[in-house]
């Protein structure tokens, strides 16, 4: 399609560790329309984080392509990979270890103008530093402050602001909220969906929460040890959730309403290594409707209607399992 | 998307006076007592060295002999009393800082400069680059780093050149290794990463994200070392490897006042002391800076 | 039922250069037998202070108990002997920490470290307190020939199920879980939550759990505390708060959380930050922020009422006793969720 401002084509990344290769992304596809946001989401380990910086040039890919508006990042060189930094920026995860401690705030938002040469005097440096301190609710007298003297919300502002300084058109979001208070959470969250609005941004936004994806996300991808279990559009996927992990990970979260306890947990046991995996689905371990030919060969993305896939061999059975029970 | 342009910045805020990291970090040592302490025995011992000759004449009091004075105790005269050949052993001890400071600065200054270059390199550097540069400074190391400047000095004979070098090259493995930690502690944090995805080079990334942030364990290791580097350049003048007399030194007086320890203590304690001063007081203040110079521990 | 702890009047503050940390002010807190109480509240809001007060473990200094006392089977832990406290830590009243990672020795194999945990406080043989270990951990589902394994050979979930048998070996009659989901991913999660509520009917032990986290609260405590800049700002059981939350911190609360069951595509957050701890408000402690303040919360700390027709539904506002009540703020409460 025309229209995708990012294509990932058969990604791999694979690490060499002393116990054996790991496979931290494993053949990915997936791609995001120009002004959508797609949510990826996984547990810790799962290869969500590899992914991003795979696609920021931050590591570079066992194999495969990521077409950023039909160039292949995997291909640039020196040159074409700064050129491409100007279109699209990453916010962090944890804004205490984002920032330069020893750098101001101002120095911080102003340093990709520099690097980029967009500025071309001190004077508009500053104008243009105040402006985006502006365009993120962070107070002018803030300027001069260093990352340690403000509170971890400001902080995600700072880090928000410099990814904005160069204008660009797709914003990779790890975890951006994770390690904020709840009510700076909701801020920050308000923030980026405005932000999205005003400047027509496109978001890859990487989580372990469904819920926070719920709220921000036109597409969901599901990930479980390197690969994508389930990708689908968001209120699709929360109503007619397929895979057995998705599944088991909607359940797990606690909602915060009296009366609504908790479903059984389906899972059982832990994330296994993804060292060396076998063939077959790498979720077979942990499900509880697993059988015995979902070992032996990886399950594909099934399409499901609607822009739906699902890797289940058994998807298309307890879909109609379930759907009999509740006739 | 020209955003940027469209919105104005009108209100006039008052804005916070921007404080260098420098006045920060003093802002913060002025708070230790103990660091202030520290700076300022060390000043008045540099002052002194620096003044000397107004203080003291040097051929008279620190290098002529003057057998009628000889191993007089402390008096309104000689303060800290004479040496075994009548010289006044105030005036010799400010004399003696005069090479003992700038020699163990200089001494620190190149090892900081050659280790820290090492340590950088091999902290960012390739692992190949790493393990050949680690390998030879853990030579270096499991030398005791006296044993090493002895045979330095032993190789190349006495001089002030000689004991520079010989102290500098026994410095360096240490801050070598101090740089390498940090810069590959810091090279893993995510603001190195942050850097990196704004297109910043592999320049701009080790002076302007790595080295400052390096820059405090290398000023803490430095203080400390230059306590050490005068210990060196007195233990080595105190086997006689050093300065060479009648140039006073803080270790050659120790010495020298060894033999008369039970009829004149004074000889050899005030050198000890004033060797003990310095050291405790960069001791100090190397405490302090190492507290201050860390951005996240507010006040 | 008897209250097993009361808290009353709990006031700490961290002393440090020139500064004075405001970090619980006038706290007041009551756990009955076999309950289990959340105190919920953001970073800085004094929770972990609390909980560290409960059994003195607050670092002093800086900190400093300043006021208050505390009440735990009928003895003041503010006042009692230090051997007393020491044979209540651990033995009577437990600590979960957070990181599960930090809370145990990476040098002794886990059986060995919940069986030592036996011997210090039950006076019985080593093989006895094995005995009982393997009993722990089989307890929390873990298969007891994994004894003589060592921490790294756990994974977080698992770390975090060991340090909970640890807790509950010697039979506590109350526990302080500090956050011991927070580490974890979300499905392990749900698997310790499950484990908790298991524990907690088969042992009748109470529970004091802190979080930031509402969905917890809501899925293992009977009642709810609120926590706002070192007070107590609403409590009430979780039907009672959840339902229908009346203090407007509460109120933001809830509306700065996406949820699943959420329709609506913008969150409401609360605006502003927590006030500084050590310059805190005139008035009520909320009141910078709060949309619905009048110019008696600016100046007059707020005392609790009793919200009219509810059993235990706690507030700490002016609100309700306004003679002209702020319409929006009724609808608000009178709506709830």
């Amino acid at each position: 399609m025309a229209d995708n401002i990012l294509e990932v084509k058969h990604l791999k990344k694979y690490f060499k560790t002393n116990r054996g290769t790991l496979h931290a992304v494993d053949d990915v596809n997936f791609s995001i329309r120009k002004g959508e946001t797609l949510g990826l989401v996984g547990e810790s380990g799962c290869g969500k984080s590899t992914i991003g910086r795979l696609i920021l040039g931050l590591h570079s890919a066992t194999s495969g392509e990521i077409l950023f508006n039909g160039q292949d990042i995997c291909k640039a060189d020196a040159q074409q990979m700064h050129d491409l930094r100007r279109q699209m920026q990453i916010i962090f995860q944890d804004p205490f270890s984002s920032l330069n401690p020893r750098m101001s705030i101002s120095e911080i938002i102003g340093e990709p103008l520099i690097i980029h040469k967009m500025v071309s005097s001190r004077a508009e440096l500053d104008k243009r530093v105040l402006e985006l301190m502006d365009v993120v609710g962070l107070s002018q007298r803030l300027e001069n402050s260093y990352p340690h003297e403000l509170d971890g919300g400001r902080r995600q502002r700072v880090g928000i602001a410099r990814a904005l300084s160069l204008t660009p058109q797709f914003i990779m979001c790890d975890e951006p909220v994770s390690s904020l208070d709840v009510s700076i959470q909701a801020q920050v969250l308000n923030l980026l969906k405005d932000l999205q609005a005003e400047f027509g941004l496109t978001y890859l936004f990487i989580t372990h929460d469904l819920s926070v994806v719920k709220y921000f996300s036109d597409k969901i991808a599901v990930m479980y040890l390197g690969q994508l279990v389930e990708t689908s559009a968001s209120d699709e996927l929360f109503r007619n959730t397929l895979h057995p992990y998705s599944q088991a990970l909607l359940s797990a979260i606690p909602e915060p309403r009296a009366h609504h306890k908790m479903q059984r947990v389906k899972l059982t046991g832990e994330l296994t290594s993804p060292i060396n995996p076998e063939p077959g689905c790498r979720f077979a371990k942990r499900c509880l409707y697993a059988a015995p030919y979902c070992t032996g060969q990886d399950p594909t993305l099934q399409d499901f209607g609607d822009n739906h896939f699902c890797a289940c061999f058994r998807a298309e059975e307890l879909r109609k399992e379930a759907a009999g029970i509740e006739e | 998307m020209n955003f940027m342009t469209t919105i104005t910045t009108t209100t006039i805020v008052k804005r916070r006076k921007k404080k260098s990291q420098f006045v920060m970090v003093w802002e913060r040592l002025k708070q230790n007592r103990l660091a202030v302490a520290g700076l300022v025995i060390l000043s008045v011992i540099v002052l002194a060295a620096i003044f000397a000759n107004l203080l003291f004449d040097y051929e008279a009091m620190a290098v002529r002999q003057n057998a009628s004075i000889r191993l007089n105790p402390p008096s309104s005269e000689h303060w800290l009393g004479t040496d075994e050949v009548g010289r006044d052993i105030l005036a010799r001890i400010v004399f003696g800082a005069r090479i003992s400071l700038p020699v163990a600065f200089a001494t620190i200054l190149i090892a900081a400069v050659i280790g820290g270059l090492l340590g950088a390199i091999a902290g960012y550097g390739s692992r190949t680059a790493d393990n050949i540069i680690m390998r030879i400074m853990d030579m270096f190391l499991a030398i005791p780093s006296t044993l090493l400047a002895i045979a330095i000095v032993a190789t190349l004979g006495s001089s002030i050149r000689n004991l520079l070098i010989a102290i500098a090259v026994s410095n360096i493995p240490p801050f070598a290794r101090i740089i390498r930690s940090s810069v590959i502690t810091i090279r893993n944090e995510e603001f190195i990463e942050a850097a990196q995805a704004i297109g910043a080079n592999d320049r701009r990334i080790i002076f302007k994200h790595i080295l400052p942030n390096a820059m405090a364990p290398m000023i803490v290791q430095a203080t400390m070392c230059i306590a050490g580097s005068v210990l060196s350049i007195a233990s080595l003048s105190f086997l006689g490897l050093g300065i060479q007399p009648p140039t006073p030194e803080w270790g050659s007086m120790l010495s020298n006042g060894r033999q008369y320890i039970r009829v004149a203590w004074w000889v050899c304690t005030f050198p000890g002391i004033a060797i003990m001063l310095t050291i405790l007081s960069l001791n100090l203040l190397g405490d302090g800076l190492r507290d201050a110079l860390d951005p996240k521990l507010k006040n | 039922m008897e209250n097993l702890l009361e808290i009353k009047n709990l006031t700490v503050e961290y002393h440090t250069q020139g500064e004075i940390v405001h970090a619980v002010n006038g706290l007041s807190l009551n756990l009955r037998q076999g309950e289990s109480l959340g105190l919920v509240g953001e970073t800085g809001a004094g929770k972990t202070t609390t909980a560290l007060s409960i059994l003195q473990l607050v670092a002093d200094p800086p900190g400093k108990i300043m006021g208050g006392e505390i009440f735990f089977d009928g003895v003041d832990l503010l006042k009692t002997k230090k051997s007393l406290l020491r044979s209540v830590r651990g033995n009577k009243i437990s600590m979960i920490f957070q990181d599960p990672m930090t809370s145990l020795n990476p040098v002794y194999s886990v059986g060995f470290q919940i069986a030592e945990v036996i011997q210090l406080h039950e006076n019985c043989s080593k093989e006895e307190a094995r005995r009982k270990a393997e009993e722990m951990l089989e307890m929390v589902g873990i298969p007891k020939e994994r004894y003589e394994e060592y921490p790294h050979q756990f994974s977080g979930g698992m770390k975090q199920r060991v340090v909970i048998a640890m807790s509950v070996a010697c039979s506590p009659q109350i526990i302080l879980a500090d956050e011991p989901t927070t580490a974890l991913d979300v499905t392990i999660q749900a698997q310790v939550l499950e484990l908790m509520n298991d524990l907690k009917e088969k042992l009748h032990t109470s529970l004091l759990l802190i979080t930031h986290d509402l969905g917890v609260v809501a899925q293992v405590c009977d009642r709810v505390a609120i926590m706002y800049s070192g007070e107590i700002v609403e409590q009430g059981t979780i039907p009672e708060v959840f339902d229908h939350p009346a203090h407007p911190y509460t109120i933001g609360l809830f509306g700065s959380i996406p949820t699943l069951s959420m329709e609506s595509t913008k969150l409401t957050p609360i605006e502003g930050q927590m006030p500084d701890p050590t310059e805190l408000p005139a008035g009520c402690n909320f009141s910078p922020r709060c949309p619905y303040a009048r110019a008696e919360c600016h100046s007059k700390k707020p005392g609790v009422t009793r919200i009219p027709g509810e059993a235990t539904h706690e507030l700490r506002c002016f609100a309700l006793g306004w003679e002209q009540p702020d319409e929006t703020l009724m609808e608000v409460i009178k709506r709830g969720r």
